[in-house]
């Protein structure tokens, strides 16, 4: 990190402009990119303009269901960033340090650890797999992280780790299903979904609910992890590309100029107001607002996802390479969506399923290379975040769907041609930062072998209800009236967190 | 004391009195609408369903009656003073106070409550758990006018309708102009803009409005359209769901749904089918069909997964979503606890599921059992052999052989088996032994066969098998040799006959298999006799069909088949919704709740249709015409659609929604077809959808219906009115699906390896219903507009308003090729005038006149449009190839007009 310095001064002449623009952003949307609509445009006046016309009494949310909107409790946090690591990361590799392990490595399993329960491929009795990886204690907090992580490990002193979580869906699509709408089953509104129906969205020219993803694949549950349940369908996450239209049909058609499109919408919007004034029908003038704001966010979106301008110590830190499809290249996207005021920025990352039976989904081998693909990325992420200012309210959030056996993986009774470990529903390693979280926390505390969570246990709902709260909602109460009864993220469970809290 | 001021004391007794009289006789507390509302907004959470704190539960009577923890009941009837609800209700200590750490009640809840209890405290059944009665109106002659001569309502919706306006201050809006309401019209029956001969017929008056009615109801187009709403709610797609989200082929039941609407199938017929086909009297293919409506649920591939699981799966989701669709009953919670509000039962869940719990799918890989779809010359070769084995083994013997070249059922998948000994289920699916491996399978019943089938592949020559009775040292059933195969494929073997039934050792060896190598995949057996009469003449030709026809791959659809007796599965309640943790056993049986099981109805999946069709259920009815009714008006008469339980909102129009539910089921004969025809043959579905300020203050959501109906028209309505417009919709009907053109990378899912190949020539042009439905990855323009991705059943899309709705229609090369060919279209019919074009556009969208502000827009559009196509020719051809500036310019505006408000809307 030889550039930090650097960074550094850059972002402290940068700082006072950003958050002028964020404020900006805030206060008045369409006052950007559509100003040389200005006449058609009702923009900030939308609402009172609504009023005046026709008595109407609409509100904000009545013309754009995505109007930014206060939580009910005062919170640090104003966006989240999301990071998944679908196929489920190992903890004993990356954070869970088991010297014991170490020791039982190659014996048997004990039977005591097998009785009643089941996994998804091992059967029979398997042997126990030791860490792959070294570890090391890092920084202030003393906090355990091997070195398949070496730039990550000196970021510790900012998050909160969760060591004990824990889940009860050991297959991919139903566990990440649970732990991104907080139900195995398909019909739930996401986690982001939630958060941006309960706060709408600051920056109106870009989705409220972003979703990026890298490894060549979506997650193994679909588009159901960012689907709005049955939330309405403008809460769902936008799957913004790294290739092609980086939002579906955001391009103009070839020989179609931006003032010609300007046009096109100018006579499509003064065409909209006479049938309204007509017809007194308040869709259409949200109608209007929309076909505004779908040309706003035609410049703003390719704006936004073009990294080409980012100066080069930037590309350095965080390991990005312009036109790729990249982990790296996802997470300076997400520093940038959330400084121009997207609401969630949801990532997944395909490729942590490492089961030994190739080399790429070796625990030795492969998650190494997983994690070399994220390590810069991350650590660079959290470093801009802070130094921009923005780590205080965005919440960062890390983790995968489950974890991995301290047993090596013996698929259907056979020996695998590399180290691999199953999926594992009783303990898992996530991290927390940013934005209300304690910094250098460590909760949750597993067995000798990291089978099972022994003190500070955690579990999806109770992080759901603790990503919540610091989004400013208290999750019992932060309800959506379906099917005759009131429905939350959090089912009819889940507990705080206080512990890391800051 | 004067006579004077006796009297005044007289008089004020009778007062008294007359009060107390009054008081009793004209509030009667009715326990539906005035009790069951404020238990269920401040009592029930804590007292009923889930919790009973202090042992007292309001969800059930004889529970509401019940001693409490103090031993004592909280209500006694006659008594509020002594109940020791209103005492609680009423208590000043706040640690005693109810609703606990809650805000009181009101005064005047107290009052129903304590008047309530006064009176007896009748309890009461929900209004719609009551039978559905014959309304008062359907007896009054229509022509007499129907309320006391005063008023002349064209119809008894309108008079349901109107005497509501009338209470609320509201009057109804008059007619919607011809242009408009002939769109709506043909947009609500076929989902498509009117055809010009139409407009023209309705609109010179040679045809009424009647008439059109009829015309569009019979046209093949209806099928379409409402074919689309049922698929939603059956959670049709071409893909198996979950992580591999494979494809399937299922078009066949989408095409049995679009032709049962065309025909008007009747909703009982239609129910029954589609619920219990396969249990029906010599079930025709069409009746087989019809069962892959609860074929829908998802198949899981994930590598690792228990296939029990998600066959248990599926069959909850097939209870959740009959109940739903049928009964606008939330049946989720009753999964794990009885039902937090309506007096639904733990266990009666689980007795609902004994019903569906019997069906031979087993969530393995190939989906089976599955209806085969032969060609007529297979079709011929069926019936010879049916007849000779009819001939030879008699009617019961031909039947079996019939039904098992059907759908190949009863047969035992290879997922089944246990004790492996150097033998794995592959990927969770295929027994695979290795070389001198074995694994067994349990208590299998023969039928007595001498032949065994077994479907396996594999890629090694010369696996010698043996299948013993019981284990290892058994005795010897078959023995028989695996060779090198293309795909799957069936052999028939010699098996030993025995009666009972019999554990089966499966054991492999082939010294050319490497160590710990599969020597085959083994995906299911089955027991079939040898065709008998091989003396006679012939016999080599059945026997030779025979034996293809069990290698025959062509178009299988899933279905349902019961389990034979010998595979029945016993249900049980599952402890807290948990399938693993089984409690007591629960026998097929319908929730008390809702309506009377007839004792001649077969305790199986059919009886179970009978009684939701009966005119006894409840909800069945209403269910069917609050969800017409939405369709057609945008909100149902109960706006809640998946819930007519007692958390429901309340029916706007109750009387309306059982006049019709009765006419539905009485005078109709579940036509739905005729349902449909009478709310829009109706004045209030005709009114003009103008709001005044007025009236959109007393009724924003239009829930009184003093406005014509106006809402953004579905997904598909959006993309084949584009294409209707301009010419380019296929009416081409039924088949695979098909994929138009859409943005590369769109398909994306792990595991998967398939590819949206874009279809070519008419098949690019096909109504929406036709598009290939990927369930994790539906078509984009289809999601920005508000189609589900039919995981689970949809019973209302939600209508949103979004900027990525407005980039599908400003710049999805769909809808830019419609504007191209439009424009083309009208310019070559004006003789390239352009305001003549404009005109032209606008009627043809619209089918009305344009008004002078928006044609003076589009022509200013043009003109800008224009100077820059003249100016940059580089531009133009890029926009639109060989075409003219006025073409190009055309284009851009015909693409605007393409996106007008009242274009993408319902008038």
């Amino acid at each position: 990190m030889k550039n930090l310095d650097k960074l550094l001064g850059e972002l402290a002449s940068q700082k006072l402009q950003a958050q002028t623009r964020r404020h900006f952003l805030v206060d008045c949307v369409s006052k950007l990119g559509g100003l040389a609509m200005a006449p058609l445009l009702f923009g900030c006046d939308l609402g009172k303009n609504g009023q005046v016309k026709s008595g109407l009494n609409l509100s904000e949310r009545d013309l754009n269901p995505l109007a930014s909107i206060p939580p009910p409790f005062l919170a640090k946090a104003k966006s989240i960033i999301y990071l998944h690591m679908a196929g489920a990361p190992s903890q004993l590799e990356l954070f869970d340090y088991k010297p014991e392990l170490a020791k039982l490595n190659d014996q048997d399993c004990p039977e005591s650890l097998l009785e009643g329960r089941k996994f998804a491929f091992i059967r029979g009795v398997p042997k126990m797999l030791g860490p792959q990886a070294n570890f090391k204690q890092h920084g202030e907090s003393g906090a355990w992280v091997s070195d398949y992580l070496p730039h990550f490990s000196q970021m510790v002193d900012e998050v909160a780790f969760l060591k004990a979580m824990h889940t009860d869906q050991f297959n991919h699509g139903p566990a990440q299903l649970f732990m991104q709408t907080g139900s195995p089953r398909l019909g739930r509104p996401s986690l982001g979904s939630w958060v941006t129906y309960g706060l709408g969205t600051e920056n109106q020219n870009l989705p409220g609910f972003v979703v990026l993803t890298s490894g060549g694949k979506t997650p193994d549950a679909g588009k159901s992890v960012w689907g709005s349940g049955f939330l309405p369908s403008v809460y769902q996450g936008v799957q913004c590309r790294s290739k092609g239209d980086p939002v579906l049909y955001l391009e103009d058609p070839k020989g179609m100029t931006r003032d010609l499109k300007k046009n096109v919408i100018s006579a499509i919007n003064q065409a909209n107001q006479e049938d309204f004034e007509n017809f007194g029908d308040p869709e259409i003038l949200a109608r209007i607002n929309q076909f505004e704001m779908a040309y706003r966010m035609q410049i703003e979106v390719p704006e936004v996802m073009n990294i080409n301008d980012e100066p080069a110590y930037i590309h350095e830190l965080y390991g990005t390479k312009p036109g790729e499809e990249s982990f790296a290249n996802n997470c300076l996207l997400a520093r940038k969506l959330v400084e121009k005021g997207v609401r969630v920025v949801q990532l997944y990352d395909w490729g942590w399923d490492t089961h030994g039976t190739d080399r790429d989904g070796s625990i030795d081998l492969g998650l190494r290379n997983k994690c070399r693909e994220i390590d810069r990325p991350i650590t660079a992420l959290l470093m801009d975040l802070k130094q921009r200012g923005l780590l205080e309210e965005t919440l960062v959030v890390w983790g995968g769907e489950f974890g991995r056996t301290p047993m090596q993986e013996n698929r259907e009774g056979k020996v695998q041609g590399f180290k691999g470990r199953d999926h594992h529903v009783d303990a898992f390693t996530m991290w927390v930062a940013g934005g209300g979280v304690k910094k250098g926390a460590s909760y949750g505390i597993t067995d000798d072998f990291g089978f099972s969570g022994i003190d500070e246990r955690t579990s999806v709902h109770d992080l759901h209800a603790t990503i919540l709260h610091l989004m400013g909602f208290d999750h019992e109460k932060f309800t959506y009236e379906f099917q005759g009864r009131p429905f939350r993220l959090t089912d009819v469970e889940g507990e705080l967190i206080r512990k890391i809290l800051a | 004391m004067n006579r004077q001021r006796l009297a005044l004391l007289f008089t004020f007794f009778i007062g008294v009195l007359l009060l107390f009289f009054f008081w009793n006789q004209e509030d009667e507390v009715d326990f539906s609408s005035q009790v069951k509302p404020i238990l269920n907004t401040h009592c029930i959470s804590c007292h009923g369903g889930v919790k009973k704190n202090g042992d007292f539960s309001l969800l059930f009577e004889e529970e509401a009656f019940a001693p409490t923890k103090s031993g004592h009941p909280a209500i006694i009837p006659g008594d509020p003073n002594g109940s020791e609800l209103i005492r609680r209700l009423t208590e000043s200590d706040p640690e005693l106070r109810m609703p606990y750490q809650g805000e009181p009640l009101s005064e005047d809840e107290i009052d129903i409550l304590k008047k309530w209890i006064k009176q007896g405290a009748k309890w009461g059944k929900h209004w719609a758990y009551e039978p559905v009665k014959e309304p008062e109106i359907s007896r009054k002659p229509k022509t007499a006018g129907l309320n006391s001569g005063e008023e002349n309502y064209s119809s008894s919706i309108d008079f349901f309708i109107q005497e509501k306006l009338k209470s609320v201050g509201l009057t109804p809006s008059p007619e919607e102009n011809s242009s408009r309401l002939i769109r709506r019209l043909a947009m609500d029956l076929t989902g498509l803009p009117p055809s010009d001969s139409l407009v023209r017929d309705f609109s010179s008056g040679k045809i009424s409005y009647e008439q059109a009615v009829d015309q569009l109801l019979s046209a093949d187009a209806y099928g379409e359209k409402w074919a689309t709403w049922w698929l939603d709610l059956a959670r049709y797609a071409d893909t198996k769901g979950y992580e591999r989200d494979v494809s399937r082929t299922f078009w066949p039941y989408r095409d049995y749904v679009i032709r049962s609407f065309n025909a008007d199938k009747p909703f009982d017929q239609f129910t029954i089918e589609q619920l219990a086909g396969d249990l029906l009297p010599n079930p025709t293919q069409e009746q087989l069909t019809a069962t892959a409506f609860h074929r829908n649920t998802m198949n899981n591939d994930e590598g690792g997964t228990e296939d029990e699981e998600f066959r248990v799966a599926a069959v909850l989701d097939r209870i959740n979503t009959t109940y739903e669709v049928w009964q606008s009953t939330t049946m989720a919670c009753v999964q794990c606890h009885s039902h937090p509000y309506d007096p639904i039962r733990h266990e009666e869940y689980y007795q609902s599921m004994a019903f569906f719990n019997n069906t031979r799918d087993e969530d393995t890989h190939d989906e089976e059992p599955k209806l085969r779809f032969y060609e007529e010359e297979d079709e011929k070769k069926i019936s010879s052999i049916v007849y000779w084995v009819e001939k030879h083994e008699g009617k019961q013997a031909a039947q079996h052989r019939a039904d098992f070249l059907k759908f190949l059922e009863p047969k035992y998948a290879a997922h089944l088996a246990t004790n492996f000994q150097k033998a794995e289920l592959i990927d969770t699916k295929w027994l695979g032994l290795q070389s001198g491996g074995s694994a067994t399978y349990l208590k299998i019943n023969t039928l007595g066969s001498d032949q065994l089938l077994l479907n396996y592949r594999s890629g090694l020559d010369g696996t010698q098998m043996k299948i013993r009775k019981d284990g290892p040292d058994g005795e010897i059933m078959a023995q028989f040799v695996l060779g090198k195969t293309q795909g799957d494929f069936v052999l028939s073997i010699p098996f030993k006959p025995i009666q009972e039934s019999v554990d089966l050792y499966f054991e492999a060896k082939n010294p050319k298999a490497s160590p710990q190598q599969n020597t085959s995949a083994i995906v299911w057996f089955a027991f079939v006799p040898t065709l008998k009469g091989q003396e006679y003449l012939g016999f080599a030709t059945i026997k030779k069909n025979w034996e293809e026809l069990l290698q025959w791959k062509g178009t299988k659809l899933p279905i349902l088949i019961e389990n034979p007796s010998y595979m029945r599965r016993t249900s049980y309640v599952f402890e807290r919704g948990n399938w693993m943790i089984h409690g007591e056993e629960a026998p097929p049986q319908t929730p008390k709740e809702l309506g009377n099981w007839q004792e001649s109805w077969p305790k199986n999946r059919l009886g179970f249709a009978y009684w939701l069709t009966s005119p006894e259920n409840p909800l069945t009815a209403r269910t069917l015409v609050n969800r017409i009714w939405d369709q057609l008006f945008g909100r149902g008469l109960v706006s809640s659609l998946e819930n007519m339980g007692t958390q429901a909102d309340p029916p706007s129009h109750p009387e309306l929604l059982d006049y019709l539910a009765w006419k539905t089921m009485n005078d109709y004969g579940w036509s739905m077809k005729s349902l449909i025809r009478e709310i829009v043959n109706s004045s209030t579905y005709r009114q003009s959808s103008e709001i005044s300020p007025e009236a959109y203050k007393l009724d924003p959501s239009n829930q009184w219906y003093s406005r014509g109906p106006r809402f953004r028209l579905s997904a598909e309505q959006v993309r084949d009115q584009a294409l209707a417009v301009s010419g380019l919709l296929s009416s081409k009907m039924y088949g695979k699906p098909v994929m138009p053109p859409q943005p590369e990378g769109i398909w994306q899912t792990v595991y998967n390896g398939e590819f949206w190949v874009e279809s070519e020539g008419e098949d690019r042009y096909r109504r929406g219903i036709y598009t290939f439905l990927k369930r994790t990855s539906p078509y984009p323009s289809f999601v920005s507009f508000d189609a589900g991705s039919r995981e689970v059943c949809l019973g209302k899309r939600l209508v949103t308003n979004t900027p990525l709705q407005a980039l599908v229609t400003l710049n999805d090369p769909v809808f830019l090729e419609a504007a191209k060919k439009l424009a083309e279209k009208e310019m070559k019919k004006s003789g390239n005038n352009p305001e003549k074009t404009i005109e032209g556009i606008y009627h043809s969208l619209l089918f009305q006149a344009i008004s002078n502000s928006k044609k003076q827009a589009m022509l200013d559009l043009f003109n800008s449009a224009k100077s820059e196509f003249e100016a940059n020719p580089e531009q133009r051809e890029d926009f639109f190839p060989d075409a003219s500036s006025d073409l190009a310019a055309m284009a851009v505006v015909a693409n605007a007009m393409m996106n007008l408000d009242e274009f993408l809307t319902k008038p």
